[in-house]
């Protein structure tokens, strides 16, 4: 039975953490480091102990058992898929909600998880050690330990291989600790689908259906939807017995994400598998009607799933839009700064997944991303008209956001086609940017109406956005 | 009515305006269009204002001689004019070139020193905020003049970092 759980986390994840065990009767204890000590996240548990740092397993674990907590709950990123925290978890005697440290060291390992796959029927793309034969380009080098992006290189021809292979290989040895690469066929208008799994102890696993993450920048998804416009029964149905193979074949407890790649032949091959609660769960909550923290939950106390694979529907359609503190028109710079001015959208199919308010700091500290925007319609097109409506009446000053530009993201005719891949932004750099046209008349009467009299002190001023790179996930 | 004048900078221009309220409403005179306007309501952060009838719902925030302005599901940015601004440019050499900081950071690394011929886009610096990192690329080919930062370091927004010579 558990008492109380320690949410190992922050921001929006740790809150929508804790919501569920409010409702549950199970006490919150949360953490919060010294830049986060006035955090939205810290209020809203039922009580909070400060940290020096949410990535030191052994200080996670030491609160947890000062606190009397017999669970811990990671959460997304942090540690959520590092084997520290769940071994310090089952060295202390403590519940760790979320697969076993098997599960996340042999999916954390590409090459482990590629051979498991393989081995349970699992589709998998063609992949080498070295020198794939030159029909075979363009390939993917990527980090065997990897993720986000890091350590991966796109290689047209065999005389770039080795450069890519070096500098990949590189990369890898600094974020990951281990500089292993290997070569995976290149699929050249990919969509990202993953499918929702649940396993629990007595060996039931269900899938509640996909998520289509195809809309990215830097690698990083950041309009979620389903049901997927490019899924037919049939290939739900498929990759449906897919994943759940794949869950079954390393034992999976807990909710997981079992990742594809699908091509645009409609060809689908396992990418990797999430060995936690995704960012962009709340889609599949708000179609299936089931809250993912609670199955956890009591996945861990030793409960059944609470439901059965033809227990499931998928009713109307949600798509997610997260809202990060970024300037997309300055190659998606982070932006910092205090919210001086918050009204989200509300109203029936809306919801907000979040760990701002006003007053709130943005900081150079952590994630810039601040909320998520979540709406449910009866149908895809509604839905796109809500989000729209949604995004519209989002009010975040203090700190530059990406709300308007997922609105024009959301408004192209490319999404409300439905034909996405994840180069739909590269390829339409113009939504970037606000659409060129005069300044209208009434929003400088509004800057008029409001600016002091006298004028205070230069602007400051700093550098073009072409003196920066592009900025890569660390 | 009470009556001030106001100057944007707009696409570089100076943009003279002129407001005359009174607690209800007034006339915003701008180039040689009077518009008139009526308060629905106002708030610290804004209001709600009636112009030709129809409403508008606007939220301002001030840094400085900067303004955001969200109008009706819009942002947008406005600087005032300061004709007694010293211009930055002044104060440096013909075709030099100053490097700031985009964000607050943490420089990480220093690929050059003072005296490198450097040539564009060539990586000066890599630094990191929020979990990113990004390089500091050079805008021009040209010398390195100056550089004011060292790794490990945390700059603020706008902080000089280095300085490149033609």
């Amino acid at each position: 039975m558990i008492r109380k759980i320690l949410i190992a986390n922050r921001g929006e994840i740790a809150i929508r953490i804790s919501h569920t065990l409010r409702e549950m009767g199970i006490a919150a204890a949360g953490l919060f480091t010294d830049p986060d000590s006035e955090a939205l996240h810290r209020r809203s548990m039922d009580e909070a102990h400060r940290i020096e740092s949410y990535l030191d397993a052994n200080e996670i674990v030491r609160v947890a058992l000062e606190c009397g907590a017999n669970a811990v709950h990671p959460g997304y990123g942090f540690l959520s898929e590092s084997t520290s925290l769940s071994s310090a978890c089952e060295k202390a005697g403590i519940t760790f909600i979320g697969p076993q440290t098997e599960t996340i060291r042999s999916m954390g390992d590409k090459l482990e998880a590629r051979r498991l796959m393989q081995a349970a029927g699992v589709p998998v793309l063609p992949a080498w050690e070295s020198n794939p034969p030159a029909s075979e380009y363009p390939v993917l080098v990527k980090a065997v330990g990897g993720g986000g992006g890091k350590g991966m290189r796109l290689v047209q021809k065999p005389s770039e291989l080795a450069d890519a292979m070096a500098a990949a290989a590189r990369e890898a040895g600094n974020a990951f600790n281990d500089a292993r690469v290997f070569i995976e066929k290149y699929v050249t208008k990919p969509r990202h689908i993953e499918l929702q799994v649940v396993g629990d102890t007595h060996g039931n696993v269900v899938h509640a259906f996909e998520r289509e993450c195809s809309i990215q920048r830097r690698h990083q998804k950041i309009i979620e939807e389903t049901p997927s416009p490019a899924v037919s029964p049939e290939l739900r149905a498929t990759m449906g017995a897919t994943a759940v193979a794949a869950a079954k074949a390393v034992a999976y407890r807990g909710a997981g994400t079992v990742e594809f790649i699908l091509d645009a032949e409609g060809r689908h091959y396992f990418l990797e598998m999430n060995t936690r609660l995704q960012v962009e769960h709340p889609v599949t909550e708000m179609t299936t009607g089931i809250d993912l923290v609670r199955e956890q939950v009591r996945i861990a106390e030793g409960h059944p799933i609470s439901f059965k694979q033809a227990d499931l529907r998928q009713t109307g359609h949600s798509i997610e839009c997260r809202i990060y503190a970024e300037v997309p028109e300055e190659n998606f710079r982070p932006d910092t700064g205090t919210i001086a001015v918050f009204r989200p959208p509300t109203g029936p199919g809306v919801r907000l997944d979040c760990g701002v308010e006003e007053g709130s700091s943005v900081t150079i500290d952590y994630d810039p991303l601040m909320a998520k925007l979540i709406v449910w319609a009866p149908t895809r097109d509604a839905a796109i008209e809500r989000m729209k409506r949604s995004l519209h009446d989002f009010v975040l000053l203090g700190v530059r956001t990406n709300i308007e530009f997922l609105g024009r993201i959301i408004s192209s005719r490319d999404f409300a086609s439905g034909n996405l891949d994840t180069h739909l932004i590269d390829r339409n750099a113009a939504l970037l940017h606000s659409p060129a046209g005069t300044l209208p008349i009434e929003a400088l009467l509004a800057a008029s109406l409001s600016a002091s009299p006298a004028t205070n002190g230069a602007s400051s001023s700093f550098s073009n956005v072409w003196t920066s790179g592009a900025w890569r996930n660390t | 009515m009470t009556g001030r004048e106001l100057h944007w900078e707009i696409d570089g221009q100076d943009v003279a305006v002129r407001i005359e309220e009174s607690t209800a409403g007034g006339i915003f005179r701008f180039g040689e269009q009077n518009i008139p306007f009526t308060y629905i309501s106002r708030h610290r952060h804004g209001g709600w204002v009636s112009v030709d009838g129809k409403p508008h719902e606007f939220y301002v925030l001030q840094d400085r001689g900067s303004h955001t302005v969200w109008l009706d599901g819009r942002t947008y940015r406005l600087e005032r004019a300061n004709k007694g601004r010293p211009s930055e440019a002044a104060e440096l050499a013909r075709g030099d070139c100053r490097i700031t900081a985009l964000m607050p950071g943490r420089i990480l690394r220093i690929e050059v020193a003072v005296g490198d011929t450097v040539a564009e886009k060539q990586i000066l610096a890599t630094m990191e905020s929020m979990k990113m990192e990004t390089s500091l690329l050079a805008p021009m080919a040209g010398r390195v003049a100056a550089i004011h930062c060292r790794p490990g370091q945390i700059v603020e927004m706008g902080e000089l970092l280095i300085v490149i010579e033609e």
